[in-house]
């Protein structure tokens, strides 16, 4: 079976690792520690509808607002990535546009989903910038919550699947 | 000759170098700092290989990362560094111990990020403080506003009854002053209680008296008294509520003050109608009441208008009352731990629903009490 790479981009304190964890582990943290370099999950899971086992490692990589070359890096050999953005900030989407462009630019044509991360104390109030990023990328959003788990399994499956669709 | 002992070397540096075949299979380790197994899979004990198979097909693959971890296994970081040596061919990994360091980074990851990211709630904090200021201002400027008109009028009439005059006042006259003058004290009087109530309710004073209550009794008791309002004069007032008691658990001067303003308001607002009706209803379950009028209704803004202190949902419409009567509502409903709902479209009326938490129903002492 193949092992899949996804990473999770972001500024930091916008919930990579909490949504990592949450769908990893299924634990929640109010406490903010700070990712230093990349932390890494291995996963085994279960796409229940198609009954197909699949096994991940999931990049946990430490946040800023601008990608920087180290981040570069670290996206070599993906299949695929979650850009989270934090839906309590003023501008959370300044930071998704730049790592989700990084993303692209490097490793063409593999699937990227957003994730509106802290669903659970804020409301999404530029619908229409989220609508853009969907078809300028042609990708999913999903409202997640790592505190509630709301969307957090669906997401990484979604994912999962798309980069199956695409025989990567 | 020197010998030089390349394990010792690796050691000392705290290094492990691992040799690896094209499929990542493990064929040479040297320094004996971590237990790596010969001829498994590395990828397995250091997933971040996964994905790069490919990268490492060329001659010169070369990558380092500074600290990596395994997070579900909670590991020491280490830093990993991937290579092909570019004369043999043979594809090398580095893992190095960076325990010290990585925890002096990260404590200054910590603190930059944990500082950026207080400092923006505190620009939030502050604008939000700002603008309750700027709302403490505005309220200020309204309450010196409604406390004028009536002084003016008490003022002015008193000193016109005070003057003396070459041909005296009728009787009439005077009456006409002393009426208004009776009119302008009770609406002070109104407006400082209430005010008193909204910053009691603000500052967490205003204390709740709570005791068994009749939600249905109070109904029909404030349903009888505003009758008598002079607004209610071509109104049909009806109080439809259930003939057995629902006991709620509340203050129960505070909910007849609650619905006195509410059935204050909607008289107000049918005063002006033909075949004007409002009408109290009350839900035993949830438990609510609502009071609904055919009056003139208002738009979303209008409502969100009146829920604001002093708000005047119509411009240069201005009702008899002190202006707080709704955003007093909201917090005594609050402070029972319920909530007011306004459904209205203009002209179609409006109807407010005051609901309350139904763990405070008290349906057990209402049957016992029935009992005996
Ligand atoms: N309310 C709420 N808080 C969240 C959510 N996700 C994360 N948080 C909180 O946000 C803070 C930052 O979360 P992390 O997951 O550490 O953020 P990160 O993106 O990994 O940050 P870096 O590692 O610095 O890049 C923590 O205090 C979390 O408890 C969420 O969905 N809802
Ligand atoms: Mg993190």
């Amino acid at each position: 079976m193949k092992t899949y790479k996804i990473v999770v981009l972001g500024d930091f304190g916008v919930g990579k690792t909490s949504l990592i964890r949450r769908y990893v582990l299924d634990e929640f943290s109010d406490e903010y520690r700070a990712t230093l370099g990349v932390h890494l999950y291995k996963h085994a899971d279960t796409l229940v509808e198609e009954d197909l086992k699949i096994s991940l490692v999931v990049w946990d990589i430490e946040g800023a607002p601008l990608p920087s070359g180290q981040t570069q890096r670290y996206i070599v050999g993906a299949s695929g990535a979650v850009v989270v953005g934090d839906m309590t900030r003023d501008d959370p989407f300044s930071a998704m546009w730049a790592a989700a462009d990084i993303f692209e630019e490097a490793l063409p044509g593999r699937p990227l989903c957003l994730a509106l991360n802290k669903c659970d104390i804020a409301t999404i109030d530029n619908e229409e910038t989220v609508a853009r990023m969907k078809r300028r990328y042609d990708c999913n959003a999903f409202m997640t919550s790592a505190r509630t788990g709301d969307c957090v399994t669906p997401m990484f499956h979604a994912l999962t699947r798309s980069i199956l669709a695409r025989g990567l | 000759m020197t010998l030089l002992n390349i394990d010792l070397v690796l050691e000392t540096l705290g290094i492990v170098a691992v040799r690896l075949d094209d499929d990542f299979i493990v064929r040479e380790v040297s320094g004996n700092m971590l237990d790596i197994p010969l001829n498994t899979d590395m990828r397995e004990y250091m997933p971040a290989l996964y994905g790069l198979e490919e990268v490492f097909e060329t001659a010169d693959a070369n990558m380092s990362m500074p600290f990596v971890q395994i997070g579900n296994a909670r590991d020491e970081p280490i830093a990993l560094t991937v290579r092909r040596d570019p004369e043999t061919g043979v594809l090398w990994l580095f893992l190095r111990d960076v325990r010290e360091e990585s925890a002096m980074h990260r404590q200054l990851v910590q603190n930059h990020n944990s500082l950026s990211l207080a400092q923006v709630e505190l620009v939030k904090a502050r604008d939000a403080a700002q603008k309750a200021d700027r709302a403490k201002t505005a309220f200020l400027a309204n309450v010196s506003h409604e406390l004028r008109t009536p002084l003016h009028v008490i003022i002015g009439g008193a000193s016109i009854l005070s003057k003396a005059r070459n041909t005296p006042l009728e009787p009439d006259e005077v009456t006409d002053y002393a009426i208004d003058m009776h009119e302008s004290g009770v609406l002070l009087l109104q407006l400082v209680d209430d005010l008193i109530d909204l910053s009691r309710s603000e500052t967490g004073n205003l204390i709740l008296y709570e005791e068994r209550c009749d939600l249905c009794e109070i109904a029909r008791a404030i349903t009888t008294l505003c009758q008598d309002l002079p607004e209610a004069r071509h109104t049909v007032l009806e109080c439809q509520v259930p003939a057995d008691p629902v006991w709620l658990f509340a203050d129960a001067r505070r909910i007849k003050q609650i619905l006195l303003n509410l059935i204050s308001n909607a008289v107000k607002a049918v005063a002006n109608l033909n075949a004007a009706e409002v009408i109290v209803t009350l839900d035993p379950d949830m438990p609510s009441l609502t009071v609904a009028d055919n009056g003139p209704g208002m738009t979303a803004e209008e409502v969100a208008t009146a829920r604001q202190p002093f708000g005047q949902p119509r411009a240069g419409v201005r009702g008899k009352g002190t202006g707080l009567g709704l955003s007093i509502v909201e917090r005594l409903v609050s402070l029972h731990g319920g909530q007011v709902v306004i459904v209205t479209e203009p002209g179609k009326g409006l109807a407010a629903t005051v609901s309350f938490d139904p763990e405070r129903l008290l349906k057990s002492t209402s049957l016992s009490q029935n009992v005996s």
